[in-house]
């Protein structure tokens, strides 16, 4: 797997591209991901949480495309890095320097 | 010819009188031989072998000890992006549960609708809080 997107040219939030964009997501979408766990602890009931939950996801979906629009190259390298060594961090360090000197946190 | 006749002494009388042939120490006898223990005390003492086992060992240790903390440093690193990443994965499974839901319902409501007194919907426990569906039905490639 080469390429992070699909056909439209939307990245697909696999579980190489979600780890190798954790840091990013870590941070940017702080708030959502606070608010939907506050929510979840509160209710169990996912459709309580609805909308939080939508909330995260367009913040998650948000971000790769911010993040496939300005350093896609070094964002497809470490993705693939990641898929090939099963999201071992330490296996693809290279990929990750490169990656946050393109795209900084 | 017979031993007599080899080793003869002039004016012997009978074979008893043979001068002996041995085998003897050389003139002079033999070098002295030792045969003394002589185990030197030299080398390390008990304490400096005490110490230089204490030495290796606690290298050893603070080595151990230092890969720990980078072990500990990259399991870290992993588990703080998964928690950055669940509550993307947990949304997108509720959308999903909720979608499965609700055509769950409306199967039951239609098998059940001649059942007198069956309130459709949720006849889940009665502690108030919600607990996800026990059976396999809702997953029947899971399960």
């Amino acid at each position: 797997m080469t390429s992070t997107v699909d056909t439209a040219g939307e990245p697909v939030p696999t579980s190489s591209l979600l780890m190798a964009a954790a840091k990013h997501i870590g941070t940017k979408c702080r708030g959502e991901n606070l608010a939907f766990l506050k929510c979840k602890k509160d209710d169990p009931n996912p459709e309580k949480c609805l909308d939080k939950g939508r909330q995260v996801t367009q913040c998650v979906l948000h971000l790769l495309r911010d993040l496939h629009q300005n350093c896609s190259k070094e964002l497809d390298a470490y993705a693939g890095c990641m898929y090939y060594h099963t999201n071992e961090f330490e296996l693809c360090r290279k990929e990750q320097k490169e990656f946050e000197k393109a795209c900084t946190l | 010819m017979t031993e007599a006749m080899i080793r003869k002494k002039a004016g012997m009388a009978s074979v008893k009188d043979m001068p002996v042939l041995q085998d003897g120490p050389p003139p002079g006898g033999f070098a002295p031989i030792r045969f003394a223990r002589r185990i030197p005390n030299k080398g390390p003492s008990a304490m400096a072998i005490f110490l230089a086992t204490f030495g290796v060992f606690s290298w050893g240790m603070y080595q151990v000890g230092k890969g720990n903390k980078i072990r500990r440093a990259l399991k870290e690193e992993k588990y703080a992006a998964r928690r950055a990443i669940i509550p993307m994965l947990q949304a997108e499974e509720d959308e999903r549960f909720v979608n499965e839901w609700k055509k769950y319902l409306e199967e039951e409501a239609r098998i059940m609708k001649d059942v007198p007194g069956w309130k459709v919907g949720e006849n889940v426990y009665h502690s108030g809080r919600w607990m996800p569906p026990a059976t396999g039905e809702l997953r029947p490639d899971i399960w």
